[in-house]
């Protein structure tokens, strides 16, 4: 009993004192836990929005900033973006904006924060952006005081704080300001990545941030360059029914502008869920994640996944091979999602061909600004081009490039709302059936609104002068 | 020592408010710029209010702002879910503490009364107000 007891005492102090036990990477003795307090002040910065050496601006991440602290300047803004063609909408920013810059650290190292809001200053539409509110920044990077550090201040106020990065990972930040759903719907938000104190055990050839989020917009009356000011739709909003889901800001985004990776080239992908609402099931067509770390955290490990859930706020490093030539497709597998925004490319080319795009996505030179027949755009994009072209021939259905010109408004709003009862009266609908293989046109269920957004955009289409609509992509 | 008693147990309350709702959340709730820029430039001040006590209705809120002589007509916001009023008014005709005092004398009907978060007397400067 003696020898029992005197082992139970001796053997955990030994393994203490072994030199080959690895530290504790989560030492919280080691953690800094009391930062200084924050400081206001009614000095207004008046230089450019974002700053800092640890800042990356876009997809492509710059390599971590050797300095053990960090500066970094996110003022607020409010402007107008563009987060899909012809849909401007009225934003609040970090950086000046949407997603705001990312900042990259590594855990230990001080994030020294500075932020003025700036929502009053002149823009260049000034009567067409929300009212100056308001606004704070919350990190999910630190652990503080959300009363001393995440306070709300006024235009024109600016505040500063200090943090240390504790833990490793892909952390969100964004306004923390009444009300939160509005103010991250409206863009405020970006990521914070925190390496491992001693770096990523694998080594990446491209690192990409790619942040998940969605909107909820509606029309008004105000124009901005001839084209509809789109402002928050708070009843979508708190539907939760966004009218886009994007990855880094923008419909299809990543799909005119495709990141680069070679064949043979192990990508290393930082992806974030902003939500507000919705979960992401992220998944790239044409490669298998190597390794996953959920939230960004090496010692979450999986591996060989084919898709990987993010809910709102959660993050996760995706890394993968590039095996071949070719054009990866980014998604989230949440096809609905997908279907309104959520897609883009990892590709072996600089411009990949338009025939190798997905279905969703088709550049064009000319978009609508309508904002029916840019709904109408994007449905048709969305759930029509399996069948459908416009321009480029016909498919299993036939090519609907000039179809208002040989079909009247009502004869169209009828075939889109009961094809099955066209196709038993219509002479027109009958001989298109015998033509396409009698493969009849599916029942799409559409609203008479949707129906209405169909016809706007075949219009506009057809009024456009011939080449100005590059030919639409091919469906698969 | 009264005095000094009430300024302590304000300040403790402030701290109660504080948690759970930042007072800077509570002043967000009912910051209207248009209103700020338009009191300062008269010289006017914009008070940020806290509403203690039993539920008030947002119309007997604006009612008794509205009857109190000095505060801004129009100016008064309201956020019932963070419990915050705000208005501008002009120190010339009244300070702070008067249409605080008058205010509460109106709210007592309802068992409610005011306590003080922030003054707004400068652009972009929100002083804690001290009683």
């Amino acid at each position: 009993m003696k020898t029992i007891l005197l082992a139970a005492v001796t053997v955990p102090l030994l393994a203490a004192c072994n030199p080959s036990t690895p530290p504790d990477a989560y030492d919280i003795s080691k953690m800094d836990l009391k930062p200084k307090p924050a400081k206001i002040t009614a000095e207004r910065h008046t230089g450019v929005f974002a700053e800092g050496a640890a800042l990356s601006m876009g997809a492509e991440l710059k390599k971590l900033d050797p300095s053990p602290v960090k500066t970094v300047r996110l003022d607020t803004t409010h402007k107008v973006i563009e987060i899909a063609p012809g849909v401007k909408f009225s934003a609040w920013t970090f950086g000046n904006q949407v997603p705001g810059p990312t900042v990259r650290a590594r855990v230990g190292d001080k994030i020294r924060f500075v932020m003025t809001n700036r929502s009053d200053e002149p823009a260049p539409v000034p009567q067409m952006v929300a009212a100056p509110m308001m606004h704070s920044m919350d990190f999910h990077a630190a652990m503080v005081s959300p009363q001393d550090k995440y306070r709300s201040i006024a235009p024109g106020q600016t505040i500063e704080f200090e943090f240390t990065a504790n833990y490793p990972g892909i952390f969100m930040y964004h306004c923390g300001t009444p009300m939160i759903l509005e103010h991250i719907a409206s863009g405020m938000y970006g990521a914070v990545i925190v390496e491992p104190r001693g770096g990523y055990p694998t080594k990446a050839d491209r690192e990409y941030m790619v942040v998940q989020s969605e909107f909820y917009v509606k029309p008004t009356k105000q124009k901005v360059d001839g084209a509809p000011l789109y402002v928050l739709d708070g009843d979508r909003l708190r539907a939760a029914q966004p009218t886009h889901t994007v990855f880094n800001g923008v419909h299809n985004g990543m799909v005119k502008t495709p990141l680069a990776a070679k064949p043979g080239e192990r990508v290393r992908m930082f992806v974030l869920n902003v939500g507000p609402s919705k979960t992401s099931s992220f998944h790239i067509v044409g490669t298998i994640f190597d390794r996953v770390w959920i939230e960004g955290n090496p010692d979450n490990q999986m591996r060989g996944m084919q898709t990987v859930l993010l809910g709102s706020s959660n993050a996760a490093i995706v890394e993968y091979l590039i095996p071949e030539e070719g054009s990866y497709i980014m998604v989230d597998h949440h096809f609905a999602n997908a279907s309104q925004g959520a897609i883009g490319l990892v590709s072996t080319a600089a411009k990949p061909p338009a025939q190798e795009l997905e279905h969703h996505n088709m550049p064009a030179s000319a978009t609508p600004t309508e904002p029916d027949a840019v709904a109408g755009k994007l449905a048709f994009e969305s759930k029509c081009l399996a069948c459908h072209s416009m321009g480029q021939g016909k498919k299993l259905g036939p090519d609907l490039a000039g179809v208002s010109k040989h079909r009247d408004t009502a004869w169209l709003a009828r075939w889109l709302k009961s094809p099955e009862d066209m196709l038993k009266t219509d002479a027109h609908a009958k001989a298109m059936l015998k033509e396409y293989n009698n493969i009849p046109m599916p029942n799409q269920s559409l609203s008479e609104a949707e129906i209405k957004q169909f016809i706007k955009y075949f219009q506009w289409y057809d009024t456009q002068p011939a080449g100005a609509v590059k030919p639409q992509a091919a469906g698969h | 020592m009264k005095t000094a008693l009430t300024a302590a147990l304000f300040f403790l309350a402030a701290e109660a408010v504080a948690c759970g709702y930042c007072v800077e959340d509570k002043i967000a709730s009912t910051y209207d710029h248009a209103i700020v820029t338009s009191a300062l430039a008269r010289g006017h001040h914009v008070a940020f209010f806290h509403v203690d006590g039993a539920p008030v209705t947002r119309r007997a809120l604006e009612q008794a702002a509205a009857a109190v002589p000095g505060i801004d007509k129009g100016s008064a916001r309201i956020s019932p879910d963070l419990l915050t009023l705000s208005f501008s008014f002009d120190p010339g005709r009244a300070s702070l503490v008067q249409v605080n005092t008058r205010l509460d004398r109106r709210l007592a009907a309802h068992k409610a009364s005011l306590m003080p978060l922030r003054v707004m007397e400068r652009p972009a400067d929100l002083k804690t107000v001290k009683r």
